[in-house]
This record gives C-alpha cells, structure tokens and sequence, in this order.
C-alpha cells in the first residue's frame, strides 16, 4: 500500500503526455496534490495531429479537439495556466514556476514549489530561425493559436509557399491543396518525408503531390523571407538565387526540445532530457515523457526521442508506473513501446511502425488494388521499422515482428 | 464491457489498434471493426480504457 496523502507532484506540460499523467495518477487514486503546470498557451489540453489535418480544412473546430476535463476526477488539483516552469532548483526538489510571457496580471517572480516527483512533459516549439520571425504572414504551426492565424488567411485563397516537407510540411501542403489554394512545396532533400520514410515512400509522397498540383522545389534550402509592407506578400529567397514570392508562408522546419529551463539543474539536457530504460533522469523523482524524452530504448538499443503522438501518451503512463513502482519497492520496467506514426494526405493513411534509423536494407512491395509502396526496413537482416499507405493491417502486423526481432541486437548499438 | 465509435470522427488512423489488437481492427478501407465481446482478460480490458483515452479525435466511449 502506498501512502502518498501528503505528497506533491508537479506536472509540467500541459499537452498530450501531460494530461496522460495528471489521467494516470487520478485513475491510481493518487491521493497527494497535483500541480499541474500547462505552459505558455493559455488553452485547454487539445489533441496537435488535427491541426494540420481537418481542423486546418474546416472539417473541425477547436471545441472538437480538446481533450478530456480532468477536474471531476477526485484528485487534489491545482491548474495553473500562461505560466511556465522557469527553473529547477539544483539542490532542492522544487521547481520555479513563473507567469508566462504576455500573461495577464501582476508581474511576478514567480513561486517556488516543492515536490516529491516531477514530471517533465514540456515537448517541443516549432523551429522558428530567428531571421524568419516577425512577418504577419510567414507561419509556423504548431499550436492551436497557429493554425487558427493560418486559417484566417485561407479565405483570401493565397497563394502559399510550404517550407519543409517533413510529416507537418508535407501534410499542410497537401491539407492546404486540398483546400483549393495554389501551394508550392519547398523540400530541403531530394524527396519530402525522405527523412522518415527513405526513398521509395518518398517518391511515392512527390507523386502524390504533383498529381494534385503542388509544385515543388527539391533539393532547395530558404536563405532569405522579407516583405515590403509589413502585412504584404513574402519574398522568399533561396540558395541557388532564386527568388518567388507568397501571400502566405507556412514553415514546417520541425521542432526544437522545450527544455532550457531544466539548464543548470544537473539533468542532460543535450538533446530533450535524457533518462534511463525506465524514463527516469539522473535525479530519482524527476521523469520525462513525451517528445522531449531522450530514453534509450530497450528493443533497439540505442537512444531515442520520439515526437509522435502514441508515444507521448504511453510514456506518460510508463513514467508514472515507473515512479509508483519505486515507492512500492519494485524495479520499474523499462519502456519498450515500439513507434509508431500515421499521416494524412490526400485521403490516404500513411502510417509506420518501428525505428528505421540506420537501416542499410529495405524491402517494397506493392499492397491493395492501387499497388501502394509497402516498406520494410532492416538492419543486420532485421526488420527495425515497416510503413504503408492505407495498409494499416500490414503495418500493425509488423509490429510484433519489430518487437522480437530487433531485440535480438540489443548490445550492439549500445550507448 | 462494451466500447462504441462515432464513426463520423473516427478517421482509421490505428492507434487502438496499435494498443490493443485483439480488440480494434482498421481494415484497409481504413473503417473500424470493435469485435462484438471483448474478452473477460484483465489485461486485455486495460488496453482498451487506454486506447479509448489515446484516440487522438476521441471517437471511442465506454459503457461498463
Ligand atoms: C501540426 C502537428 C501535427 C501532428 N500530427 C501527428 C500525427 O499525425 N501523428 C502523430 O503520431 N503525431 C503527430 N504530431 C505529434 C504529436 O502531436 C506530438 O507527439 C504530441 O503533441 C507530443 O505531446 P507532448 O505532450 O509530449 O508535447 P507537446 O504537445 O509539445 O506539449 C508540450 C506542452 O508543454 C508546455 N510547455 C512548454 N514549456 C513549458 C514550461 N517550461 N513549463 C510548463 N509547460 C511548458 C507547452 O505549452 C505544451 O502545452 C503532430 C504534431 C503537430 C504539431
Ligand atoms: S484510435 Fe480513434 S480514430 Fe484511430 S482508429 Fe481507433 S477509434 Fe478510429
């Protein structure tokens, strides 16, 4: 039996893998407090992957995509929202936390708050260069604030230059063609998703997108944005000289980890927060979850930080078993969740299990009466990752195999 | 135990699926099959309250 009436949690985050802990410690009847710190957007939890899908098109609303209240679940929870935590004490297991930038009321130095544990879900912010901020109509999309700004827009029917073509690039470009405006894709490699997917995939998400009219510019990086009015069309620049310009710019240049706050606090924090197979950081009650967990991944063998949706939710689970299990006195287990992503474009369901960095093998075959690309990819000769479009039996079947097969070079990759 | 789907915001992306497959099926016209019993198994029943919280458009509900 664990006691735990007189303890304190903090949860930072207040997304997808922060709402999965404050869910999990109500549904444990956690009876301590709760302090459950949701960050600069000032909105109620919602789920992200719509913003780039339906909510974009109009097919939802906001309303449609937020995630369940937690408040009617009997836990003792303080919500605190526009704030942020700003620090972790070095020494003490207390976190400061502080109003967030443009909060409303009082300036403050913010409050410090012990805790017994802390859970780290602080996730990501779109990659914003520094020399791209600051024009109305150049976009990043990440929150629910920034698709409804995009959105704003659509009406006008812009003309709408798409920068990157990773999962967000790729997908607002065919979700914002498939709202009838004229987009042009820019794509940093030679095929968008190559990244994710490699080459056969890839070249089959470029025919996908020529077919329905994006044009696109391969093997293209932006150097420049600058606009003549504030609110005028964008001139976007690029490394080869080249010149276009856009009524609106979307950037989907991907994510960086929201964890500078944890600087100075003695955790690792050179790439997401590091913590160990159980999604514990260096100090015993501090744990991560989410996109910005940095764990090594029991299965695969090697580090890794995911920034997909089903993983955010299970290891926001994991990590609370794994605090709980220590005050129980048992081992936590290590989390060994297989990946796993979809996608949306054009109507088709593009989805993908397993881990398919370092693969030096693939295998494709063709499924469904369309004769759609089927990926395999191995390492050593195992399957390490399996990906599809409208496939989703293939897909989910493969995963067992990844499972059992992978593991098999644990200790290879270790580190 | 029995989960139902609106199927008007159920979009077959297989996160359900992912979590417990011998519950949820998306066949690859991408529409959902729930099988009619789910089975008495404790762990099985685990997995599908977490599917029904992880489906990123909250198409699934339970009635106990
Ligand atoms: C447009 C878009 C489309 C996507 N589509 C898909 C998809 O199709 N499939 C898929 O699998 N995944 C998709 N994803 C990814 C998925 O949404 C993420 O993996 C998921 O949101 C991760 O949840 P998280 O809670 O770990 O982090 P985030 O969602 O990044 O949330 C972090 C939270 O922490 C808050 N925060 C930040 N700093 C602090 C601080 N210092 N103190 C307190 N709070 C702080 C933030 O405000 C936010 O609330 C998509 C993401 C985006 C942006
Ligand atoms: S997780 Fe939700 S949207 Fe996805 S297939 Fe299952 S019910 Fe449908």
């Amino acid at each position: 039996m664990v006691v735990t009436t007189s303890q304190t949690v903090v949860v930072a985050g207040g997304s997808l893998a922060g709402h999965t802990v404050v869910a999990e410690l109500a549904r444990r009847g956690f009876a301590g407090d709760v302090v459950w710190v949701r960050g600069p957007e000032g909105t109620a939890p919602y789920s992200r992957p719509a913003l780039s899908k339906e909510l974009i098109q109009g097919k939802v609303t906001s309303d449609d995509i937020r995630l369940p209240g937690l408040e009617a679940h009997g836990l003792r929870l303080r919500v605190v929202d526009h704030a942020v935590c700003a620090r972790l004490d070095p020494d003490d297991d207390r976190v400061l936390v502080t109003p967030a930038p443009g909060a409303a009321g009082e300036p403050s130095d913010g409050d410090w708050i012990p805790f017994d544990a802390l859970f780290v879900c602080t996730g990501t912010r779109a990659r914003l260069p520094e020399a791209f901020a600051g024009l109305p109509n150049v976009h990043c999309l990440r929150t629910l604030a920034d698709a409804e700004r995009i959105r704003e827009r659509l009406s006008g029917r812009p003309r709408t230059v798409v920068v990157g073509a990773g999962l967000v690039g790729s997908e607002m470009a065919a979700s914002l063609r498939s709202c009838g405006l004229p987009v042009e894709l820019v794509v940093q490699g030679r095929l968008p998703m190559d990244a994710v997917f490699g080459e056969d995939l890839g070249r089959f998400c470029l025919e996908r997108h020529h077919a329905h009219g994006v044009t696109t510019r391969l093997l293209t990086t932006v150097t420049g944005l600058s606009a003549s009015e504030p609110d005028g069309p964008v001139v976007l620049t690029f490394d080869d000289g080249e010149q276009t310009s856009a009524d609106l710019v979307v950037l989907g240049l991907g994510a960086v980890t929201a964890c500078e706050w944890l600087r100075g606090s003695g955790l690792d924090v050179s790439d997401g927060l590091g913590c160990d197979e159980a999604l514990r950081t260096a100090r015993p009650n501090v744990f991560a979850a989410g996109d910005v967990a940095n764990w090594r991944h029991p299965v695969f063998g090697h580090r890794m930080r995911v920034e997909h949706w089903s993983n955010a939710s299970a290891q926001a689970r994991h990590a609370v078993e794994s605090w709980w299990a220590g005050l129980e006195g048992r081992e936590p287990p290590p989390f060994a969740e297989v990946p796993y992503f979809w996608s949306d474009q054009y109507g088709l369901k593009y989805q993908m299990v397993g881990h398919a960095r370092g693969h030096d093998e693939v295998s494709v075959e063709r499924t469904g009466a369309d004769g759609y690309p089927f990926v395999t990819y191995f390492r050593e000769g195992r399957v390490v990752a399996a990906a599809g479009v409208n496939a989703p039996r293939a897909v989910m079947r493969m995963k067992a195999r990844i499972q059992s097969e992978a593991t098999t070079i644990q200790g290879a990759y270790a580190g | 135990m029995k989960v139902t789907v609106d199927r008007t915001l159920c979009d077959g992306n297989g996160v359900c699926m992912g979590i417990a497959p011998d519950v949820f099926d998306v066949d690859d016209d991408l529409n959902l099959h729930i099988v009619d019993e789910i089975p008495d198994d404790p762990v099985i029943r685990a997995q599908v309250r977490q599917s029904i919280t992880s489906c990123p458009v909250l198409a699934l509900s339970l009635e106990e």
